[in-house]
């Protein structure tokens, strides 16, 4: 055997096995076998190779040991050789176990390029300087020229249009703004197209869905009616993305409102729904699950970090060792989920804002041993801190002293009106509902019993909330304030008595008319039930009239509510914790970390994230892998290069998109015609010689289907549109109820986003999908809509004007003569034809709605159906749903 | 593709300049777009671009990697957790010693906190907890066939199949709640995430048998943990759901508006067209012929996948043999009748749920008797039938059915007349697809709770399937997704022969 064959056989298959703990991350008992050298150098128990004496060898006798306890790789450290793979191994080293030439040990894995500080390169003078739009293709045309690649020309104009349309609004242009950016066909004309767009608030809902993908948003879901996953109300978090986004906020503030908004802004609801991101992983049962998709994901999504590699052992490919891993999790460990009032709304179930706060701040981080969590290692506290391996301090940990009305949200200005008038407004349906319904003589009574109980609770709560008022007087302790303190205390411990004295009123009243109807058999049992209750009645009564003791206090109405867990049991709630007058300070301090300028992931991780939703393709292919095994990427310098406008221009992003959208790489063709040399040289283009042609995602085929037409509600923001409402709905998909286990079919089935991981959209080509297009009620209902808009924007009358712009506005390209005359014949045949069929019967459909189809078809589009099916064609047609 | 004289240029495998070398993996990507099922393109090819570094990975080729035995998979999944001691597995001693606790049997070892120690939990439950009385057997078992394998007197219809059977009565798990459904169809536990299924590798590794149907379809209620089956492989390796309905066998199969009626095939011809037209400046454009092959296929799947749940050509007896004569069979039966003519039609891989829904309808927590009882009513009659009907059209012997279950139950019971979750020990079956006939492997104790004898993971059935149809799981790895040897599992040799 050659030192060739130990290149290409054996030494890959070392790498697997046994570099991770015999390389340059790990050097276990002194031991490297990254080199030949390395191994006849041998480790702490001598050399583990003789050469040419394999019988003799520590390296074939540990791989080839049927006792696990000497066998190598250990167990549960990696699969052992098969006997085929020892054989070679033996082989290769009774022919000498040669080595190749000036065979290089494995570099020092803190040198790899994302692990490095982040330093701003200058930028390449190139010449192809004529295709240099900014730097950004300066970077690219480096590459280019040392491989003699051409770069490919500019697009088409239109195409260039609709490309900004559709990627910076998620929305195709409308007849007179593409006319108006086409007359405005310099540079200028296009950056100002770019900076309207970039301006639009269209542009926060598009971008906002790519961010959300990758940070999991994901509305509440669970088991029937049992919640369990993310938190309720979600939504908020979803409009603090597309606001934040429209105010080009920085990215390094958006990450440390997210992880730590309740520390920083601890009484502002607007900012503490940012702290969504920490609201989505809630889980009602499994708190090791829940905080191992919070530590992964924090480390993927912010960091490009698998440091949910880490959890069972050391990483394998990067120095990140398992105590790493738990650290992480010890920034998380007191964090929990809770909902806070609204102002105006009083029923959490209708609206609240979910957000983190410190809940349990004493609870230890203990290391779980192999991972499981039923061996946690005790012996030793986890304490919050960040890899070393970056060389960049965390901050200084403090404690946040919180201000009474963030852990006494009760004390918010709002809250106690809120609640008053949730109890009036309560008071006022019952009223009504009673004054509505039927009248027999028990149903009079319940009815009565029913007003009164509301009635009872509006007093109750207005006697609590001045009680409540009175006894946070923060002015100096007197006599007379301590009076005021005790009546008010009084009459709300009375209210509240009365409150429950009705609420056993109604309850009785109701036993008494299940008496009255019950059969014979049934009414020994209510008959007695009635004598318990009004027994109880009796005592209640008693109790509501004397007056209360000194001690006695009354229920505090609350400004929020913990989202309980069942950890111990899941049949019942977790018991209730005090809210703690501090937050621990260990988010804030973990996002100043993951937001250093200085630290040299955060940024990259970012700008690879958008240069990917604006390609469809990443520079660095591994989105949430910035380690080893991610490897090194072609043009790790257009990266830091991008990275460093990220930080230097304060994180924006908006500034980051204007590079992207108008450099001239983004601008290129995505054909490839006559692109012959280059397509054999770089087939994959890792150089970046040419755009990719882009599925769209299946929002924005969705949005561009009701927008052209016309029938989008651009109503922005507000609480997500549920499985039922979404046939009828017209608003962008966006605001859809989304979750786990219940996403709209159509959005489904255009590779909607997996809510558990979703940093790259899968782009698939399946029939399903020409099916949802073909016989989907939403392109049978735009259709004809779009027909109509088409007729009147057509620059002309007449079907070939009509063809030339429905291809120019649905698929951003002018046919071709062969195309025109394609759709002109079955414009005039077939399409036309079929019209004749279509009045009487209708194909295939069944069932009532398409029935209704059917009639509204024939009421609104007898004028034009074969416009109205070509204009189905074109939407099925590949360009429709590609971003050329 | 067609007629048109433009069309050459547009197939992948046409160099562009009539120099540039062919590419082979790309143009195979672009070839499976041409077969059926789809495929994540825009991902495969994606993942190429990021697989640069890994240069000994290729994707599948969709052949087999070695000579199969096996052509199609039924799988059959009952949710909720069969009772091991009252289906497969009878333990006498169980109706010796009922009433006892297990700490006062000669059995007390089993209770061993290191053999316990397996246990993953999800949620610290009222539910699979270890129950301590023993539980008496509800059920007569009975000698059946040549093999005088055990089976009790619930499930008569399989038992008279006994022969053909190579049971497993030594399976393990780790999740003692129900995510150890998704445990048994990925081989992960629930805390590590979710995870491609055994179908979703199937559809991965295997090209297509029929280009009018689906390759991997899904019948019956699933659970909402367990949803879906391609997780990181891709959505187009999820099963495409089928309902037992000529009417809506699948979503959007019918048209829900009346723009085009008879009009369709134009229209799709002129689709066509014109995205071949497309590739005249598009040329090597592989999203172009795959999206042209993928309209092809949906439109006959239109008429395709009504017609292979449209029963009106099989006769009665046929009918009555899968039970749909009878209400309480019918459900089921009509499904497995609908995988059978899938089998005849090629499809790949059909993954059936039986009692879906809260947690499962096999979970019998309390009242054991009449719930198995029932269930087995409803499912033994369907599955016996099928195994006939297979064997007697001579599919069986390429046709792989399996009859599985997330977990068994306890020995001890629950409340009066329940017995709980049981992760320690249970039973699978399968049957054809060249396996090894009237067969038993593996054991339990006494009492049922641990497999003692040749213990396997669920996933070493994954590996023996695998083993049938050809593949070698390890050879379908992809980059960036290390999988463990407990992920891969090892093909059960004694069920194969």
């Amino acid at each position: 055997m050659l030192a060739g064959d130990y290149e290409a056989a054996l030494k890959p298959l070392l790498r697997e096995r046994c570099f991770s703990c015999h390389g340059a991350l790990q050097q276990k008992a002194g031991l490297r076998l990254d080199t030949v050298a390395g191994m006849l150098r041998g480790g702490k128990h001598g050399p583990a190779l003789v050469s040419g004496k394999a019988e003799l060898s520590a390296l074939v006798q540990r791989v080839s040991s049927s006792d696990t306890d000497e066998r190598m790789p250990p167990e549960h450290e990696g699969q052992p050789f098969s006997e085929a793979q020892v054989a070679l191994l033996k082989q290769w080293v009774s022919e000498g176990a040669s080595a190749p030439a000036g065979e290089l040990p494995e570099p020092d894995p803190r040198d790899h390029w994302a692990f490095r500080p982040r330093q701003r390169p200058s930028v390449p003078a190139v010449k192809q300087a004529d295709r240099v739009r900014n730097p950004i293709d300066a970077f690219l045309a480096k590459g280019l020229e040392a491989a003699g690649l051409a770069p490919r020309p500019e697009a088409p104009r239109r195409l260039q249009i609709r490309r900004l349309y559709l990627d910076l609004i998620g929305l195709p242009p409308t007849e007179a703004e593409m006319q108006q950016a086409l007359a405005d066909g310099s540079d200028e004309g296009y950056r100002r197209t770019v900076d309207r767009l970039l301006d639009d608030p269209r542009h926060g809902e598009r971008w906002a869905r790519h961010w959300m993908d990758v940070w999991r948003y994901s509305d509440p879901w669970g088991l029937g009616d049992q919640h369990r996953n993310s938190a309720k109300h979600l939504w908020h978090w979803r409009d603090w993305i597309v606001e934040s986004l429209n105010a080009d906020l920085p990215y390094d503030e958006m990450i440390r409102l997210m992880l730590a908004a309740d520390e920083s802004h601890p009484d502002d609801l607007q900012q503490l729904r940012a702290t969504g991101f920490l609201g989505r992983n809630y889980f009602l049962f499994n708190r090791n699950q829940w905080l191992d998709e919070t530590v992964e994901h924090v480390g993927k999504a912010f960091l490009g970090l698998t440091l949910n590699c880490a959890k069972c052992h050391d990483h394998k490919y990067d120095p990140l060792p398992q105590t790493d891993y738990y650290r992480m999790r010890a920034f998380f460990e007191p964090y929990q989920v809770r909902m806070d009032l609204v102002p105006g709304e009083a029923d959490m179930a209708r609206d609240a804002i979910p957000r983190a706060y410190d809940r349990d701040p004493e609870t230890p981080t203990y290391r779980f041993v192999r991972g499981q969590e039923t061996q946690p290692d005790r012996s030793r506290v986890m304490t919050p801190g960040v890899p070393s391996l970056l060389g960049v301090a965390l901050p200084d940990i403090r404690r946040v002293e919180l201000p009474p009305t963030a852990w006494q949200p009760e004390r918010r200005p709002w809250v106690l009106e809120t609640q008053v008038g949730g109890a009036r407004k309560e008071l006022q349906t019952v009223r009504s509902e009673v004054a509505r319904a039927s009248t027999n003589a028990a149903a009079t009574a319940i009815a009565a019993a029913k007003v009164a109980v509301a009635a009872a609770r509006l007093e109750s709560v207005v006697r609590r909330a001045e009680a409540q008022r009175a006894s946070w007087n923060d002015g100096p302790a007197s006599a007379t304030t301590a009076e005021i303190t005790d009546v008010a205390r009084r009459a709300a411990v009375t209210a509240e008595r009365r409150e429950k004295l009705a609420r056993h009123r109604l309850t009785l009243a109701e036993t008494q008319q299940k008496l009255a109807t019950a059969e014979v058999g049934k009414k020994d049992a209510l008959a007695k039930e009635v004598a318990t209750q009004t027994e109880r009645l009796a005592a209640l009564e008693k109790e509501a009239a004397q007056e209360p003791a000194p001690s006695e206090t009354f229920s505090v109405l609350s400004g929020a509510a913990w989202v309980p867990t069942r950890f111990l049991d899941s049949t019942k709630d977790d018991p209730a914790v005090p809210a703690a007058p501090h937050s621990t300070g260990r988010r804030t301090a973990l996002s100043r970390w993951i937001t250093d300028p200085a630290n040299p992931l955060t940024a990259r991780v970012a700008v690879n994230q958008v240069w990917n939703r604006h390609f469809g393709a990443a520079l660095a292919p591994a989105l949430f892998d910035f380690g080893r095994k991610g490897g090194t990427p072609e043009h790790t310098d257009l990266i830091d290069w991008l990275a460093c406008e990220l930080v230097d221009t304060r994180w924006s992003l908006k500034h980051l998109h204007r590079l992207i959208v108008t450099s001239a790489a983004y601008r290129m063709d995505s054909t490839l015609a006559g692109a012959g040399a280059e397509l054999a040289r770089d087939p994959d283009n890792r150089l970046g010689w040419r755009r990719s042609p882009i599925r769209l995602e299946s929002q924005v085929i969705r949005d561009a289907l009701l927008a052209h037409a016309g029938r989008l509600d651009t109503t922005r923001g507000g609480p997500t549109v549920g499985s039922s409402d979404q046939a009828q709905s017209r608003r962008r998909s966006l605001y859809f109820h989304h979750s786990n286990n219940d996403r709209n079919l159509f959005l489904t089935t255009f590779d909607e986003a997996l809510v558990k991981e979703c940093y790259r959209r899968e782009t698939s080509i399946v029939p399903q999908q020409a099916l949802a297009l073909l016989n989907g009620r939403l392109v049978g209902d735009c259709a004809p809509d779009i027909a109509r808009n088409l007729t009147a924007s057509a620059p002309a009358p007449g079907d070939e004007a009509f063809v030339r712009h429905a291809f120019e506005q649905l698929l951003g390209f002018e046919p071709s003569p062969a195309e025109l005359q394609a759709a002109l014949e079955a414009l005039r045949g077939p399409f036309a034809r079929s019209a004749g069929e279509a009045g009487g019967k209708a194909g295939p459909a069944t069932g009532t709605s398409a029935a209704e189809a059917q009639k509204a078809q024939a009421q609104q589009d007898a004028p034009m159906p074969a416009r109205a099916r070509l204009v189905w064609s074109l939407v099925n047609h590949g360009d429709f749903v590609t971003l050329r | 593709m067609t007629s048109a004289p433009s069309v050459g240029a547009l197939h992948p495998l046409s160099p562009a300049d009539g120099q540039t070398p062919l590419r082979p993996r790309r143009a195979f990507l672009a070839d499976l777009g041409m077969g059926f099922t789809g495929l994540a393109l825009g991902t495969l090819l994606q993942r190429e671009a990021g697989a640069a570094s890994s240069a000994l990975w290729t994707p599948p080729d969709g052949r087999p990697h070695f000579t199969p035995k096996a052509k199609n998979v039924i799988w059959l999944f009952m949710n909720g957790g069969v009772s091991h001691m009252e289906s497969f597995d009878p333990k006498p001693m169980l109706t010796k010693y009922a009433g006892k606790t297990i700490a006062e049997t000669p059995f007390a070892s089993v209770q061993d906190p290191k053999k316990l120690a397996l246990e993953r939990l999800v949620v610290p439950d009222a539910n699979g907890n270890q129950r301590n009385t023993l539980f008496p057997l509800q059920v007569g078992f009975r000698k059946h066939g040549q093999s005088g394998m055990e089976i009790s007197d619930w499930f008569p219809h399989i038992a008279a199949h006994a022969d053909r059977l190579a049971l497993v009565r030594s399976l393990w798990t780790t999740d003692s709640n129900h995510g150890a459904q998704t445990q048994f169809h990925s081989g992960r536990h629930q805390n590590d995430g979710d995870f491609p299924n055994l179908g979703a590798w199937v559809h991965y590794g295997l090209g297509s048998l029929n280009e009018n149907l689906p390759q991997f379809v899904s019948m019956g209620t699933r659970e909402y943990w367990n949803q879906r089956d391609g997780h990181y492989l891709g959505p187009a390796h999820d099963a495409v759901p089928l309902r037992i309905d000529p009417d809506r066998p699948l979503d959007y199969a019918r048209a829900e508006h009346a723009l085009v009626g008879a009009g369709q095939r134009g229209g799709i011809d002129l689709i066509r067209r014109l995205n071949e037209l497309r590739g005249i400046e598009y040329p090597d454009d592989p999203a172009i012929a795959a999206r042209i092959a993928s309209y092809e296929l949906a439109y006959r799947m239109q008429s395709s996948v009504p017609e292979v749940v449209d029963f009106s050509k099989e006769t009665a007896e046929t009918q009555a043999l899968y039970g749909l004569d009878q209400p309480h069979s019918r459900e089921f039966g009509r499904q497995l009748l609908a995988a059978r003519r899938m089998v005849e039609r090629g499809v790949r891989f059909i993954q059936i749920q039986h009692g879906g829904g809260g947690a499962g309808a096999w979970d019998a927590h309390s009242g054991l008797k009449a719930n198995h009882e029932g269930l087995a009513r409803a499912v033994d009659q369907p599955i016996g039938g099928l195994l006939t009907d297979l064997h007697r059209r001579g599919l069986l012997d390429e046709t792989l059915v399996v009859f599985a279950t997330e977990f068994g139950r306890t020995p001890g019971t629950q409340g009066s007349d329940g017995r709980d979750h049981h992760i320690f020990g249970f039973s699978v079956w399968m049957a054809g697809g060249g396996l090894r006939q009237g067969i038993v492997h593996g054991a339990t104790d006494e009492i049922g709770f641990h497999a003692t004898e040749n213990r396997h993971y669920v996933t070493d059935i994954h590996a023996t399937i695998l083993h049938q149809l050809g593949l070698d799981s390890r050879r379908l790895e992809i980059p960036g997704r290390k999988r463990l040897d407990i992920d891969h599992g090892q093909p059960i040799r004694e069920l194969i022969g």
